[in-house]
């Protein structure tokens, strides 16, 4: 129960990068009017890694690991949005796949 | 003859219009009462539009120069503090209260908003008998000692009552997550399922249910935040959940075991 989004960047000038705000693009949001629903909304890079570890909530050890973030304002004019992270996210990142979940709800 | 103006009609938010007369040259333009257009973003647009009754109560008819406003929901008010004291002529309204008072015959008070009567004042010493016979009879001493001990330290202070506890704060529910809503969950084990909410707890959580039968969804308690009202309601007021309350979710610990039972007893049931 997710909204699909990719990772295009860090917020950024043309020659300077703050990597701590990550933009993402949100799949089919396209009007800075339509991100009102997002704000607030938790995100998560989803990855896996070689070694195995423990993930709350199953008893398995699991290779999959989370980033989690939120989605904290819009991006300019046509539907992208700034989200930050608890550790910044890894340039590898780039061009992947970020799970944009439906809470904290408001409606 | 007067008609209104087409302008008012498309005019949104409050607005309070004065008809046109339409004179056969020149058309006079409305002064109209518009509110700044507000972002449909923020919240504050739905209250806003709510229009406030025009009588009080109390049956006042309710001035808004009187009232303050918020400027786009900043926590910047519109007219300052000064500015408000000129709109709202307390200066004037206090001097009329003290003057009626005065004109009542009431002496004490300066305005009519003292809260108390000046209380009749005793006097700060007293004359008391002394004996003895080369004692002069009388002393006057004061009626009010002064205190015995001036701490040097103030004492460390708690916290004052007035500050409430988190378990006394009132909790909120959205209006649209009424008991008999149905709901979708976003997370959990349940994610993605719909289930009715049964009733709003006292500590803020939902109290939902599948029902169990048809979903799987257990009565169960979750935040508001992990849940989305639809807007199909259900009719539970015939219903009663009365025993459903966050004690009947606490959790139950195992009995402690008792200390006057031999050793040996403990040892073989570990």
């Amino acid at each position: 129960l997710y909204v699909k989004a990719v990772f295009t960047g860090f917020r950024r000038g043309k020659r300077n990068q703050h990597e701590n705000t990550a933009l993402l693009k949100l799949d089919g949001v396209n009007a800075r009017r339509e991100t009102n629903f997002y704000l607030g909304k938790r995100c998560a890079y989803v990855y896996k890694a070689k070694n195995k570890t423990l993930v709350p909530g199953q008893k398995r050890l699991n290779r999959v690991r989370i980033l989690w973030g939120k989605v904290t304002r819009a991006h300019g004019k046509s539907g992208a949005v700034r989200a930050k992270f608890r550790r910044n996210l890894p340039p590898k990142a780039l061009g992947r796949r970020i799970r944009v979940m439906l809470y904290p709800s408001r409606i | 003859m007067s008609t209104p103006s087409a302008k008012t009609a498309t005019s949104g938010g409050k607005s309070t219009t004065k008809t046109t007369t339409t004179v056969v040259k020149t058309t006079t333009t409305t002064v109209t009462k518009k509110q700044p257009q507000q972002l449909s973003l923020t919240p504050r647009s739905v209250s806003s539009k709510t229009k406030r009754p025009k009588t009080r109560p109390n049956g006042k008819k309710a001035i808004s120069s009187h009232t303050n406003r918020e400027l786009n929901a900043g926590g910047l008010m519109r007219f300052s503090r000064g500015r408000m004291f000129q709109r709202r002529a307390l200066h004037r309204i206090n001097k009329w209260k003290g003057a009626q008072a005065k004109l009542q015959g009431d002496k004490t008070k300066k305005t009519a908003g003292s809260i108390q009567k000046k209380k009749q004042r005793k006097p700060a010493s007293v004359k008391k008998p002394v004996g003895g016979e080369r004692n002069g009879k009388q002393r006057t001493v004061l009626a009010k000692r002064f205190p015995r001990y001036y701490p040097t330290e103030e004492r460390p202070k708690k916290f004052s009552a007035k500050r409430k506890t988190f378990g006394s704060h009132a909790r909120r529910f959205r209006s649209t997550l009424a008991p008999g809503t149905v709901v979708i969950l976003l997370a959990g084990k349940h994610a993605g399922k719909r289930a009715v909410v049964v009733k709003h707890l006292a500590s803020g959580l939902l109290l939902i249910t599948g029902p169990h039968k048809l979903n799987g969804v257990p009565l169960r308690r979750i935040n508001q935040i992990y849940v989305i009202g639809t807007s199909t309601k259900l009719d539970l007021s015939t219903a009663k959940f009365d025993n459903l309350d966050d004690k009947y979710f606490k959790r139950v610990r195992p009995a402690k075991k008792n200390a006057e039972k031999d050793i040996f007893d403990s040892k073989k049931e570990v």
